[in-house]
């Protein structure tokens, strides 16, 4: 079958603003948009950029933006897709380095103020530090974040005003907040009790729709507001 | 994290207060469509909010659903403010318009609800 793809491209260094080109590329239902961008890629224009590393998934690095919706190229399958012509654009809100490569310095930086690392002031176990199997049910969902930006990118709040920390670094917040071996969870939560921390979240779902592990990014957000409320600090 | 000017507050109070007005204002919402629409002859005149605004019990329902709601409304304006106005001064400016609206508002509604007495002729009829 031929599908025909428009992509957005823009150089920095010839184009003014960014431009929609159009490629037709044979393929198969089952291929992957990621499939259909390296072809283009490899046998149309090689100057068409963007990021891809393991091509399954779980590096987090294709995240773009298909027919208007945010997730990973390489988990989305033409034959999913609506027929017609298929728009991939970089993800949204993200200043554009190239084509489909966005500047994702700021969303990191936002990420490690949330601390995303296990902090333990107790004494060291002789052994490892123990969880149950009903506390780790609590936080394993957020643990399968992969940081493809997908998510924050696709949040009206985070268009609105890119101070907001974002779905994902709040995500990862929850995470630790909820580790029973963590003890930094209060400077975490005092970290994310900001205007521009949780309370930015207005409970949109965007997030939800976007996160191509279908992690409840929202209700994650709606769990560390509840804490805010409960804990005393 | 930079905390601008007027809301340097993290929101925390405003979140939870706009849950639990929200939660006071279905109820109150539910009493108020239960008796304008669902009891009674359905029919709503002068006579009927007049016999109902005689009961302080009634004066005090309404003074606790206009402040809900003013609460409400404002919370959720805050938000919208502080979500779309980046520069301090228009900040302020709007911020000030909201709360001066809401305390107008309030006294407006208050004002109304606390002096309302039954069985004033506003327009005599001429003689």
């Amino acid at each position: 079958m031929k599908v025909t793809f428009k992509i957005q491209k823009f150089n920095p260094e010839n184009d003014t603003k960014p431009y929609m080109k159009e490629y037709t590329v044979a393929t198969h239902p089952n291929a992957a948009v990621l499939d259909c961008l390296n072809d283009i890629r490899w046998h149309q224009d090689e100057t068409l950029s963007f990021r891809r590393s393991c091509g399954h998934a779980i590096c987090g690095s294709c995240a773009m933006n298909v027919n208007g919706k945010n997730g990973l190229a390489c988990q989305t399958l033409i034959k999913d897709l609506k027929q017609g012509v298929i728009t991939v654009r970089p993800l949204p809100s993200f200043p554009i380095i190239k084509d489909l490569v966005v500047d994702l310095d700021k969303f990191y930086a936002k990420f490690s103020k949330v601390i995303p690392y296990l902090n333990n002031d107790g004494p060291v176990p002789e052994k490892e530090r123990i969880q149950l199997p009903e506390q780790q049910k609590i936080i394993e969902e957020s643990t399968t974040c992969i940081l493809c930006a997908s998510c924050t990118s696709s949040c009206p709040s985070f268009w609105a005003d890119d101070d907001y920390l974002g779905p994902a670094a709040l995500v990862k917040a929850f995470r630790y907040v909820f580790d029973t071996r963590d003890t930094t969870a209060e400077k975490r939560l005092k970290m994310v009790n900001d205007k521009n921390g949780v309370f930015r979240c207005h409970t949109i779902f965007n997030c939800n729709e976007a996160c191509p592990k279908d992690i409840n990014i929202t209700g994650h957000i709606a769990e560390l507001k509840l804490a805010l409320v409960t804990t005393k600090m | 994290m930079n905390t601008k000017l007027v809301t340097g507050d993290s929101g925390v109070k405003r979140w939870f207060y706009q849950r639990l007005t929200g939660i006071f204002l279905a109820v109150l919402l539910i009493v108020h469509f239960a008796v304008m629409h669902f009891t009674g002859t359905g029919e709503t005149n002068y006579q009927i909010v007049e016999a109902r605004l005689a009961s302080p019990l009634w004066k005090t329902f309404d003074l606790a659903f206009l402040a809900f709601a003013l609460y409400h409304g404002m919370a959720g304006l805050w938000v919208v403010i502080d979500d779309y106005v980046h520069r301090d001064g228009w900040r302020l400016l709007i911020y000030s318009a909201a709360v001066l609206a809401a305390v107008l508002f309030f006294t407006l509604g208050a004002v109304t609800i606390i002096t309302f007495r039954p069985h004033i002729v506003w327009f005599p009829p001429k003689v």
